[in-house]
């Protein structure tokens, strides 16, 4: 008797643990690498994995590079390229990073809260530390999170002829959005 | 007299207008070119959703040779539709091995999967992205986009 209690008690904090990671697989991810002499550079990706622990304040992102969805067919033929994104090779980027600030966020409790999140951002086969500020807001048993920043191509080893000519930004623009 | 002394001129003149009329008429092209309504394209591929998953399971290379960029008509029935911003997603999940198939919409048919509900049999044509495995749900998918309801 006392073995079966313990059993359902361990089944019902397994249980409990994961309830408290989030999951979604259409959080979207927008990359913006316009100039004033290109408009075309941008894309969105709306089936991005995302997961989100409310209890250790874990954030991770995933997308499938290929699935950037661009309004130009011949944008999107270089964006996928080996002179670029080499997205055969490299066909995710991921993000694994803490939400900094936990202790300021409370998930029972409806509200906008701003967020710092520090973690690591793989674009290109290549890592690199990163540090972002975002938003989450709590509505109900809803949970959005949103965060724009910048990356330097550079950085990550992407350095194609058009950066280079001023048609693609040095430094595009990635939105990131999440609702759990 | 003067007419004759300008001609070479001329040809030149005309000749370098058209070549920047040419030009012009490329790049014209070439940024305004759009991709074609996935309806309006005929299908490399039609896969039973189900099957499709397998064998992206057994060879994700294979596979991803074979299907990465293709058009391809899946049938199956819808298991879930996912808001994602102001639009939706539909997915086709093979509830044994939490692998799944996503669709994301090409604009003009975005009501299309908004209409759609779990359980639902459809069929879907759209480019396909590849399948790739997912380190944060330990599960394959497979992603695509521009994708309409078959008609």
């Amino acid at each position: 008797m006392k073995k079966t209690i313990l059993s359902l008690t361990l089944l019902l904090a397994t249980g409990l643990l994961f309830a408290q990671k989030k999951t979604t697989t259409s959080a979207v991810i927008s990359f913006d690498a316009t100039t004033s002499i290109d408009k075309l550079p941008k894309a969105e990706n709306k089936t991005a994995i995302a997961s989100l622990d409310t209890k250790t304040g874990k954030l991770a992102f995933e997308v499938t590079i290929k699935n950037f969805a661009f309004s130009n067919p011949r944008i999107q033929e270089h964006f996928n390229g080996e002179g670029w994104m080499n997205s055969d090779k490299f066909p995710t980027a991921v993000f694994k990073g803490d939400i900094t600030n936990l202790k300021a966020i409370n998930f029972s409790k409806d509200g906008t809260y701003s967020v710092t999140v520090l973690g690591e951002i793989i674009i290109h086969g290549v890592t690199r530390p990163i540090e972002a500020d975002g938003s989450i807001v709590v509505s109900g048993s809803k949970i959005s999170t949103t965060s724009a920043f910048k990356i330097k191509l550079e950085d990550f080893g992407v350095n194609g002829g058009a950066i280079a000519a001023g048609k693609v930004s040095k430094e595009p623009t990635i939105t990131v959005a999440a609702e759990f | 007299m003067t007419t004759k002394i300008n001609k070479p001129w001329k040809k030149w003149l005309i000749a370098a207008f058209a070549l920047l009329l040419a030009g012009v008429a490329i790049a014209w092209y070439i940024f305004t070119e759009k991709f074609t309504d996935t309806n309006a394209v005929k299908a490399d591929y039609t896969v039973n959703a189900m099957d499709f998953i397998k064998e992206f399971q057994q060879n994700t290379r294979q596979a991803n040779d074979k299907y990465s960029e293709k058009i391809i008509v899946v049938n199956g029935a819808v298991s879930s539709v996912e808001m994602a911003d102001t639009t939706a997603n539909i997915k086709m999940t093979d509830s044994l091995s939490g692998s799944y198939i996503i669709f994301a919409f090409q604009e003009q048919h975005l009501a299309e999967a908004k209409a759609l509900k779990a359980g639902d049999k459809v069929s879907i044509k759209g480019s396909c992205s590849g399948g790739v495995h997912s380190e944060i749900l330990d599960v394959d998918n497979i992603s695509f986009k521009r994708c309409a309801v078959n008609k």
